[in-house]
């Protein structure tokens, strides 16, 4: 698997887009912190630290939760078409590797991009919360900031059972993307008026409620309202999470073997 | 007795109600190039796909060193290079890229193998160039080398000289006809032009509508189109009768109502058309035809021929 993996990244090399989801992750932590440098912002805090945590929680909540299932959507389209537009197929399947090697295989590699987009973001934000605040609690943050990673990458699986499904353009593939985070962010805004169960059935919202909760639970600061009783344990995330991303394997793989085969 | 490394049991694959491939059985030798010819949409592809497992048969079988595909796959496929249709790599790479990635899953421990494998084909190794930026003739090339390079003991080619120039073709072919004859390989390779097969192969299957209609060598090919006597008579029946009754001869085939071909004989050919003219038959046409591999084909083939 091991080796599968390392030819999967072999063969985006050159690959330009690569870099830019890499530049992507530096997207938001710029702008986010020239934000709460406004008076109206600094005025909230009474304290620097608490800045940066609500600053930290900004981007984990808007910059990651928009753009990573983006991010993992297209980087899905780029592998999962690759065979198919290359016709390298066949020359995997007389080796023999099997599509199901293939699959796991370029799915531990998305989770390696949510895990190298979370972590790059998290950096980004700590080095701009330095500059426009007092920085604490790093460890738990680029903790937090990879748990965000994998959680998000399974939580974008069910997106790339639809770009493999509908495996059209990569346009295609990008506007799906969108529209699933566009979605996802609708959905946060509802919280109140969602019942608990489509609230947890929906993967980014409930890994935005987890991240939420989770901050508040190792003392970041902030308060949950009304939303207390929708925020779930990080067991009943990953249990969640984890159901969702293996249902999504299975299917993919399904789709995959119907595609490459007859 | 043959020892054969391929051979199939009706094998057919059927797409809806179109069969595409019909009830095929050939047999390929250990050691021997065995050259299957057909036309284009022959059915050539479909059954090298079939052979590799790249596509499920309808029905039938499919044994290569006497062991069916499915279930032998890790045992049976390292031990097979192919080349299928279009040369399939990545274009963001270059040729010693694309061959490294496939060299490690298949665990190639041989550092040189790609290096051999390249220069084998005549490409660089390490080139800068980008498989995208490739000729046609390159990327075949490239093709070839990656079929080659874990050193296997079958080859399955499906028109390996597709796309290469002049010069190009005859070094390919003289690199298979090496593999084989020197290393000992079992080299299947497909082709739609019949002079190729003739230059290369030991034997000969042609393939048409899916069908096998001949599977020989390439001897008994060529002994098989050699010489014929056809005769256009007014009652091939009767001309039949003659020849059996009065010439003791038997090795001939009546075609049609008028037509008979008759094998090579040393009885004159005046002697026997002054007969068939004494009992009464017209005789429009007496003439020794020398057929060529191609008229044989065409025949074989119904007349469509193979370009």
């Amino acid at each position: 698997m091991l080796k599968l993996i390392f030819c999967e990244l072999t063969k985006l090399k050159r690959k330009r887009f690569i870099l830019f989801v890499i530049l992507s992750a530096f997207l938001f932590p710029p702008p986010l912190a020239l934000m709460m440098l406004t008076p109206r912002m600094m005025a909230r805090y009474n304290m620097k630290t608490e800045l940066f945590d609500d600053f930290f929680q900004f981007v984990l909540g808007y910059g990651v939760e928009l753009l990573l299932p983006c991010v993992i959507g297209v980087i899905a389209a780029m592998l999962f078409f690759m065979e198919r537009d290359n016709d390298t197929f066949k020359n995997l399947r007389i080796i023999p590797v099997t599509s199901t090697q293939m699959i796991l295989a370029k799915i531990m590699i998305l989770f390696l991009f949510g895990l190298i987009f979370c972590l790059s973001t998290a950096v980004v934000t700590i080095v701009c919360g330095s500059l426009i605040a007092e920085t604490g609690g790093l460890g738990y943050k680029l903790w937090m900031a990879a748990e965000m990673g994998i959680f998000v990458t399974a939580g974008t699986l069910p997106l790339v059972v639809l770009v493999v499904f509908f495996s059209r353009t990569y346009i295609f593939s990008v506007l799906l993307c969108i529209f699933y985070s566009v979605l996802s962010l609708t959905a946060e805004s509802c919280f109140e008026v969602l019942p608990k169960l489509v609230c947890w059935l929906m993967p980014i919202p409930l890994t935005n409620l987890w991240c939420a909760g989770d901050m508040v639970r190792h003392g970041v600061r902030g308060t949950l309202g009304g939303l207390q009783h929708l925020v779930p344990t990080t067991m009943q995330t990953a249990l969640i999470l984890g159901v969702m991303a293996i249902l999504s394997i299975l299917l993919i793989d399904r789709l995959y073997k119907k595609r490459g085969g007859d | 007795m043959n020892e054969y490394v391929i051979e199939t049991d009706h094998l057919t694959k059927q797409y809806g109600a179109q069969k595409s491939v019909a009830e095929l059985s050939i047999h390929v030798q250990k050691g021997r190039i065995y050259g299957l010819l057909g036309r284009n949409g022959a059915g050539k592809t479909t059954t090298m796909k079939m052979l590799l497992g790249l596509t499920q048969p309808t029905s039938g079988e499919v044994a290569i060193w006497g062991k069916t595909l499915l279930g032998n796959e890790k045992k049976l496929l390292p031990r097979i290079g192919s080349l299928i249709e279009s040369p399939g790599f990545y274009p963001n790479l270059t040729g010693t890229e694309n061959l490294r990635i496939f060299a490690a899953l298949r665990g190639l421990k041989n550092r040189d193998a790609i290096r051999s494998a390249l220069d084998l084909v005549g490409l660089p190794y390490r080139d800068k160039k980008l498989f995208s930026q490739y000729s046609l003739g390159m990327k075949q090339r490239l093709a070839i080398a990656l079929a080659v390079m874990h050193d296997p003991e079958l080859l399955i080619l499906d028109e390996p000289i597709n796309g290469l120039d002049p010069i190009g073709i005859a070094e390919i072919r003289s690199f298979i006809r090496a593999l084989c004859h020197e290393r000992g390989k079992t080299i299947l390779i497909s082709s739609h032009i019949l002079s190729e097969v003739a230059l290369l192969a030991d034997d000969i299957g042609i393939i048409d509508h899916g069908v096998l209609l001949e599977e020989e060598s390439l001897a008994d090919l060529e002994a098989k189109s050699g010489k014929y006597i056809h005769f256009v008579v007014s009652d091939t029946g009767r001309a039949a009768e003659i020849l059996k009754g009065v010439f003791h001869e038997y090795q001939f085939t009546v075609q049609d109502s008028h037509d008979l071909r008759m094998d090579p004989t040393r009885i004159p050919v005046a002697k026997i058309v002054s007969a068939f003219v004494q009992q009464g038959l017209e005789v429009s046409e007496a003439a020794t035809v020398e057929e060529s591999l191609e008229d044989h084909f065409k025949r074989v083939t119904g007349g469509e021929g193979i370009a």
